[in-house]
């Protein structure tokens, strides 16, 4: 039992370390360069899906697969970018919220390459350490996430973070100076993107069969959620919001309560159902998320 | 007389039926500083406006001259226009929220090679070599605190000002630059005015309501109504102007001179 | 499959398929033209409108048609509360329009795991009383989707005279262009926001109903559709009651045709990329 107890505890942490990656991610899109991603699951999958083909079909080893999946991720984002990032805000969260979705019906329809939804695995770790894989995967995931955390907080206080927020708070003003605003937001979407992909093809392994159900717009709204409660300016942010979110539903909620077979059905929807009030809330009356924003309990 | 900055043919722009802009041939750039007056309504910032491409003119020409070179700037967009040294400060004030006053001015200075995702490790060298140049101007306008945000109205126009005048520009055009200034914050931009246009390197185009400050400080006026560029002149001349007198400064204004 | 038979079968077809989305897109433009924002949430009305009327027609037994009317107006309600609830605070505080759809995700997220939560993740039919099995240009259709076919395009025309021909609709319109002007004009900008959002909640849950209608009630009914929405408005002009309608027909047409020559889920994604190319085409500013 306390085997099985640590092993879960693991894998719970792996999970979230994949989600507060994505959730910094997203905080580096939106709060940083002002992009209103709704579509941060179709990079996700894309990466997932390509890493986890390249894998099990096309027999490459694992590093270059990773590797792989990024540039194919990459690439699609840049081109998605270079249409819609000099449109505006809501058209940037539709058009990523459709382009995702497309992605999600692709690794449906196509049965030939994906399985459908019969699956497609097995996606093994790179090495075999028997027991001790999984942990070393997620010590492996643990330096990546805090890789990502020190890029994320040196960022913020470069030339270039400026420049990024400079392009959020006032386009036409960064262009006055002479900033290449268009170019600089569709580099940046395209290497957070390529992240993303990175995060999705590293989660594979942790599946090892990946479903389409498995990248749908849950998945989004989740990280969004996350973002949102934790604090879209904090740089921890993400951190909060993902252990507060998906920490406590997830793994504290289901570890702790045991719940009968005939209500498992239902914990999905309390889930979702609980995050849509959470979200109306947080943007209703804690818009800088649950712990507030420093500057503007000054200024008040 | 210098050499010419800015050649405008034939420059229309219309909102809605109606043309606001008509400008069929001037030259901006022959003198150190020069003003642009005129009515409200008159088309002066939708000018600055055609001119840095915030917006788009219907039809004509704008060409731009530097290094011995012409250049077409009629279809560039906002951003390369700037590269090319042809700026402008706000009529209405604009700000970065989520940047401090050196912050801004450091986003000012920086260029593309220093403004890289990847690099983020060379905060620290670029601060130093910038201190030097934002300090001067941080003290020169009296700055209290250049950590925090720019709060006050005049404050705002001062770091746009600023920020301007970092990226080293060949041609400034000042939109209404002293209005909500105190007559001290006045002062200094005038003498930093005189100051940076001494040498051959910049010229200014400056729009104003404060006529003294017209008379002051440039060598050269135009002045606009309705959409066109009707005079321009000397101070001098172009005060004693009938047509400017009528239609600006009003009968009151001619009498009492 | 010869070509006339392709086209009469992708003609047919598609009529069915903009049918309801005509109504769903006349909904959602209002409250686009009036709010400036896209609101997802939109999507759980189509998809309530549709429950509400399981509940008359499966669990009261009222014949179809009859249940069309409650549904309708529980929709309008549903919409009403959920403005006077959750939008029109947020307005008042300030929540800018970016905020405003994400809020509206959080909102459609909300409603429809909570109706999974009330009834269950199953799907439902409709009943119907002795539907008889017509042919049309070769194509077998029945006397329901002709019967729904002409109560979409009846209630669609309603919505557009009332729209276009009188004082209300006017009042509606005025107040969605300049609402500063129109409060000055007399107008009572909350209870013309509510008459919008009322109409615009029916036509949605009427939307919803003729969509069980034809294949199946959901969870996700709306939810599916509502990118699709989006895009109709998007090309047939925000706002445009005729544009909605000719862009409705232009979709479901197209979507027919694709499914036809492959598979279903192609007709979804050759869909969502001409959405993404629209955007750019169209530069939707707000």
């Amino acid at each position: 039992m306390e085997q099985l107890l640590s092993g879960y505890v693991i894998y719970s942490l792996a999970f979230l370390l994949i989600f507060i990656s994505l959730a910094t991610l997203l905080h580096l899109q939106f709060s940083l360069a002002g992009i209103v991603n709704f579509g941060v699951v179709g990079f996700w999958g894309l990466g997932m899906y390509s890493f986890s083909l390249l894998l099990v079909k096309g027999k490459v080893p694992f590093v270059l697969a990773v590797i792989l999946a990024c540039m194919i991720t990459g690439i699609v984002s840049w081109i998605l970018g270079r249409i819609i990032l000099n449109l505006d805000d809501q058209a940037v969260l539709v058009g990523t919220l459709a382009f995702a979705t497309i992605i999600e019906y692709l690794s449906t329809s196509e049965k030939w390459l994906t399985n459908g939804v019969m699956g497609l695995g097995t996606v093994n770790f790179p090495f075999n350490f028997g027991k001790k894989s999984l942990l070393v995967y997620s010590l492996i995931l643990l330096v990546f996430t805090v890789l990502l955390m020190l890029y994320t907080y040196k960022l913020k206080k470069s030339p270039y973070g400026r420049l990024l927020l400079s392009i959020s708070d006032n386009e036409k003003l960064s262009q006055s100076l002479g900033k290449s605003t268009f170019r600089q937001k569709n580099i940046f979407f395209t290497f957070t993107c390529a992240l993303i992909g990175f995060f999705g093809a590293m989660a594979a392994p942790l599946y090892s069969f990946i479903f389409p159900r498995m990248i749908g717009s849950g998945v989004t709204f989740t990280i969004w959620i996350a973002l949102m409660l934790g604090g879209r300016k904090r740089l921890f942010g993400g951190l909060i919001g993902v252990i507060a979110t998906i920490g406590l539903f997830d793994y504290v909620i289901e570890t702790v309560i045991p719940i009968p077979t005939q209500y498992a059905e239902i914990v999905p929807n309390i889930k979702f159902c609980v995050y849509g009030l959470m979200l109306i809330l947080v943007l209703m009356f804690r818009p800088f998320g649950i712990l507030g924003d420093k500057k503007m309990e000054i200024v008040k | 007389m210098r050499e010419k900055v800015l050649h405008l043919k034939n420059v229309v722009k219309k909102f809605g039926g109606r043309t606001v802009v008509d400008i069929k041939d001037i030259t901006f750039g022959t003198h150190g500083i020069e003003g642009l007056i005129g009515p409200n309504g008159a088309g002066k910032t939708t000018l600055i406006s055609l001119i840095t491409h915030k917006i788009g003119m219907d039809q004509g020409q704008i060409l731009y001259y530097k290094n011995n070179k012409e250049i077409d700037i009629s279809k560039k967009r906002l951003d390369e226009i700037a590269r090319l040294g042809l700026v402008r400060t706000n009529q209405i004030i604009q700000d970065f929220a989520s940047l401090s006053i050196r912050e801004s001015l450091l986003l000012s200075l920086a260029t593309s090679k220093d403004e890289q995702f990847y690099k983020i490790f060379n905060e620290k060298k670029f601060r130093k070599a910038a201190e030097q140049e934002i300090n001067e101007y941080l003290e020169f306008f009296h700055f209290e605190n250049p950590d925090g945000h720019a709060l006050s109205a005049g404050e705002k126009k001062l770091l746009d000002i600023i920020r301007c005048m970092l990226l080293k520009p060949k041609f400034l055009l000042m939109d209404e630059p002293t209005s909500g200034l105190a007559q001290d914050q006045t002062d200094r931009v005038i003498e930093m005015m005189k100051t940076k246009t001494a040498n051959n390197e910049m010229s200014i185009l400056i729009v104003e309501h404060d006529l003294d400050l017209i008379w002051k400080v440039s060598e050269n006026v135009f002045f606009m109504a309705e959409g066109e560029i009707l005079i321009q002149g000397a101070p001098d001349e172009i005060r004693k102007n009938k047509t400017v007198i009528s239609k600006y400064m009003g009968e009151n204004y001619a009498q009492n001179k | 499959m010869t070509f006339s038979l392709f086209t009469s079968t992708a003609l047919v077809l598609g009529l069915l398929e903009a049918a309801p989305l005509v109504l769903a897109a006349i909904g959602f433009t209002l409250i686009f033209r009036l709010n400036g924002f896209t609101n997802v949430a939109y999507a759980e009305n189509i998809t309530l409108g549709a429950y509400f009327a399981v509940i008359f027609n499966s669990m009261f037994g009222w014949n179809f048609y009859a249940a069309i009317i409650p549904s309708a107006l529980l929709s309008g309600l549903f919409s009403v509360l959920t403005y006077l609830v959750i939008f029109r605070p947020a307005f008042k505080r300030g929540v800018g329009k970016t905020e405003l759809i994400i809020l509206s995700v959080g909102l459609s997220f909300f409603v429809r795991y909570g109706s999974r939560l009330i009834f269950g993740n199953d799907l439902f039919n409709f009943t119907f009383d002795n539907p008889s099995y017509l042919s049309a240009f070769g194509i077998g259709i029945t006397s329901i989707q002709i019967t729904c076919i002409a109560l979409v395009v009846v209630i669609s025309l309603g919505i557009y005279f009332f729209i276009y021909r009188t004082n209300y609709g006017e009042r509606m319109r005025a107040l969605a262009d300049n609402e500063n002007l129109a409060m000055i004009s007399g107008i009572n900008p909350t209870k013309v926001s509510i008459l919008i959002w009322f109409i615009a909640g029916a036509a949605g849950g009427l939307a919803g109903v003729f969509y069980g209608a034809f294949s199946f009630v959901s969870p996700s009914l709306g939810y599916n559709l509502i990118l699709i929405i989006i895009m109709v408005t998007i090309v047939g002009g925000v706002g445009s009651v005729r544009g909605s309608l000719a862009a409705s027909i232009g979709v479901g047409i197209i979507t027919s045709a694709v499914t036809l020559l492959s598979k279903p889920l192609y007709g979804q994604v050759v869909l969502l990329i001409l959405f993404i190319g629209i955007l750019k085409l169209r530069k939707v500013r707000i």
